[in-house]
């Protein structure tokens, strides 16, 4: 239910924004995975989705890990249009873009976390961590804030090497 | 802003001075040393980053005043172990609070105190104006607590439990990162607001 929630008042931004802000079409594309692999996720509940069940079994780890899969692709696939939107609309010199991307999917992600605390107190006081899904991990908000921001510096390294490369043409 | 030595910059002489006075007082006979170096980190990697980029780039006076201080009233929770300052127990005394808060406070202090340097270094070097330098600064601060708070629970982890408790200061909640995330983004929103209040004042007078 939250998941939707939040994916209703995402795609209702993109749409209301759509003709002031018009973004790249890889940016788009990049955003249309992102929903996807949400919409996915929210389907089976993060903790029970097949794919992460699957890889549980296959690799011998301790927990489903669709959720960090899921924080993972949250940084991987922003940074690229929030780094074309700090680039086109906040005029962010290019070098300090790679860095501030990140640092917005980063700051977005604590704000998630927090969020989702608040949350989990207010409907299911008491049971903690393991309602949100952190199947039993103390350090759930780190982990998944922490994949958030390796999936968006990888991002920010691939996007370096082929702007490089297109440069160099 | 033009660029001065600090041979010249008495301001600057003087906050540092007292800085490294109370920084030296409060390096004698700490609460808990392991806490104490664990803690000083941060004073160090605040110091190997401010010192050689002096000259290439100089923050205003007040912004070094602001991280002075920021890294004053860190000291103070270095040296007592944040769980266990005084100011924090009289808090708790006089609000009737559960635990010590002094840890919470000091979160609160990094967005509130930082936001200014922060937001100086994006208006004058990434080509932001001023209000996307106001607001990538807050997320900028969101994003360094974030940061923060999974650096300490990895050494948290590496180190011995005993000192790893003492370090990350949680006195027991499990929502303890999330507060304190949310005490630094509420810090640097607040300044923000100001910022951005101003502005709009601003533009309505001409």
């Amino acid at each position: 239910m939250l998941e939707n929630i939040l994916l209703v008042l995402f795609v209702a931004v993109l749409v209301v924004t759509h003709r002031r802000l018009r973004l790249s079409k890889a940016s788009y594309f990049f955003l249309a995975i992102f929903i996807l692999l949400h919409i996915a996720g929210a389907h089976y509940t993060y903790a029970k989705m097949p794919l992460g069940i699957w890889a549980k079994d296959y690799f011998g780890f301790a927990r489903n890990h669709y959720d960090r899969i899921g924080h993972f692709a949250f940084g991987f696939l922003l940074a690229f249009p929030v780094r074309e939107l700090l680039v086109r609309f906040g005029r962010i010199h290019r070098s300090w873009s790679f860095w501030l991307g990140p640092a917005v999917i980063l700051a977005v992600s604590g704000v998630f976390e927090i969020i989702e605390s608040i949350t989990a107190e207010t409907v299911a006081p008491g049971k903690g961590v393991d309602w949100l899904g952190g199947q039993g991990d103390e350090w759930d908000a780190q982990n998944d804030m922490l994949s958030a921001l390796v999936g968006s510096l990888l991002m920010m390294a691939i996007t370096a090497l082929v702007e490089r490369r297109r440069a160099r043409r | 802003m033009k660029p001065v030595r600090f041979a010249e910059n008495r301001f600057l002489q003087i906050v540092l001075a007292a800085y490294a006075l109370l920084w030296l007082l409060l390096a004698i006979h700490p609460h808990d040393r392991g806490d104490w170096f664990l803690e000083n980190l941060l004073v160090f990697v605040t110091a190997v980053v401010l010192v050689p980029t002096y000259r290439k780039f100089q923050f205003s006076n007040f912004s070094y005043a602001l991280v002075a201080i920021f890294l004053a009233v860190h000291a103070v929770g270095a040296h007592y172990t944040y769980a266990k300052v005084p100011a924090g127990f009289w808090l708790a005394d006089v609000l009737h609070l559960s635990r010590n808060h002094y840890d919470r406070v000091i979160h609160f202090a990094f967005g509130f105190l930082l936001l200014y340097p922060m937001r100086e270094l994006l208006l004058r070097r990434a080509g932001a104006n001023e209000t996307w330098a106001t607001w990538l600064a807050v997320a900028a601060l969101a994003a360094l607590s974030s940061w923060f708070e999974v650096v300490e629970g990895i050494v948290a982890q590496i180190v011995q439990p005993e000192l790893g408790t003492a370090y990350l200061g949680t006195q027991g909640d499990i929502w303890d990162a999330q507060k304190d995330m949310g005490a630094a983004f509420a810090g640097a929103v607040l300044v923000a607001t100001w910022f951005t209040l101003r502005s709009l004042k601003s533009r309505k007078h001409h």
